[in-house]
């Protein structure tokens, strides 16, 4: 009795819990500041792996065929492009990590200190540099994969401490660019609804597309860059809608459009044409 | 001149660095809230949001989650007998989260999205002592 008691007390007081949260928000209210309400202007963007676990619950993709060897990076041109690059770099170690290559993780663990020195900040890479090539020779995935997190992290704080947070955002945006190339490959190659439904990011996009509307002038007339915009507005009617369903030829057109803008960003002397 | 100049610069850290401080501190009540489900297999993110809020004003985060994984967001505060919340709700406003949960210095929620796509993370110091309590939000997935 007392038992039974105690449950209708713990199920009543879970209720109350339960139903003091509101079940509905005026979203719209948020973003229009209203009184009361606030909307913080900036976006975690999430790391390939994020994306990746639920490509390797779906099934198991060939990622040795996704990964690009990163040996002949590009360590010239201007700074915006070497933080682009960076930022494909990174995301390539969370391929190589997927498809379990430690000479690849080493490569990129390399490939990660020699870009971070050619923008100064390098101070902020070293160790998390020796971590991602020690953890790689020890095969040891999990902590490779959160060296990564952190060294994406560190430039980025780096970066913002130096007041370069155009950079910072562009080290972001490379990364998210070479994740979504390596998502659209695995969905190509063995389309899924499931699989191409995580190309729905309108959130991202419209992120990435207002910070490079905001970066000054000067920015935003590199060559490489303003391409970088046009295949943002290209792919956004695509990856921006929450409902309609994402299919093979859409993924196909957003593999596309990732895949030039990757090339274009390794491109060797992409300077301030 | 120079002599102003580092006073004015030891000035200026003198006034941030607390802040910097309290929300590492209030970042740690988080990822202490976070270290259970580490152990259940939950990836922790490096990056964080924080910030300092009066009582009763909401802050909207926007984030991008992938329906196949299961998400816990984990908020903290260093304020002790301060209460505060945070919530998940989908791209139209509603409620979306599994379960959350409310303890001293913490709050958590936990959502398996049944979409990939926006979602609205509303963080809340409901009740405080202080006029602005210094909070802080960090998150993991499997």
């Amino acid at each position: 009795m007392k038992k039974c008691a105690l449950f209708v007390l713990t199920a009543g007081i879970c209720s109350v819990v339960h139903a003091q949260v509101p079940q509905h928000i005026d979203v719209a209210g948020f973003a229009s500041g209203k009184p009361g309400s606030q909307m913080i202007d900036s976006v975690v963007v999430p790391v390939p792996s994020e994306i990746f676990s639920v490509l390797d619950k779906q099934g198991k993709p060939a990622w040795s065929e996704v990964l690009r060897p990163v040996k002949d990076v590009a360590v010239t041109g201007s700074k915006e492009q070497i933080s682009l690059v960076l930022g494909t770099v990174i995301a390539e170690g969370f391929v190589a990590v997927e498809a379990q290559n430690p000479e690849e993780v080493k490569n990129i663990g390399r490939a990660v200190l020699k870009l971070s020195q050619a923008i100064g900040v390098q101070k902020a890479v070293v160790r998390r540099s020796n971590a991602i090539i020690e953890a790689a020779d020890k095969s040891n995935w999990s902590s490779v994969r959160h060296e990564l997190d952190g060294a994406l992290a560190d430039v980025k704080n780096a970066m913002n401490e130096m007041r370069n947070q155009d950079l910072a955002q562009l080290v972001s945006l490379g990364g998210w660019l070479r994740g979504t190339q390596a998502l659209t490959a695995v969905v190509e190659a063995h389309y899924s609804a499931d699989g191409a439904e995580l190309l729905h990011q309108p959130a991202l996009l419209d992120y990435f597309k207002r910070r490079l509307d905001a970066m000054p002038a000067k920015t935003k007339s590199v060559g490489l860059v303003k391409r970088i915009r046009e295949g943002l507005n290209e792919i956004s009617p695509i990856m921006g809608s929450d409902t309609a369903e994402v299919s093979e030829k859409t993924v196909k057109q957003v593999d596309s459009v990732a895949t030039e803008l990757i090339k274009v960003i390794n491109q060797k002397q992409n300077s301030n044409e | 001149m120079k002599y102003f100049l580092s006073i004015f610069l030891t000035l200026a850290m003198a006034l941030v660095a607390p802040a910097r401080a309290t929300i590492d501190d209030a970042l740690s009540f988080a990822l202490e809230a976070a270290d259970p489900y580490v152990k259940e297999g939950f990836t922790v993110r490096e990056d964080y949001w924080g910030g300092d809020l009066p009582v009763k004003q909401a802050k909207a985060i926007v984030h991008q989650l992938f329906k196949g994984n299961e998400y816990w967001f984990w908020m903290g505060t260093d304020t002790a007998n301060a209460k505060i919340s945070v919530h998940i709700y989908d791209a139209d406003g509603n409620l979306a989260e599994d379960e959350s949960f409310q303890k001293p210095h913490k709050a958590a929620a936990h959502i398996r999205p049944k979409k990939t796509g926006t979602y609205y993370l509303i963080v809340e110091i409901e009740k405080s002592p202080e006029e602005r309590t210094y909070w802080s939000l960090a998150y993991g997935f499997r």
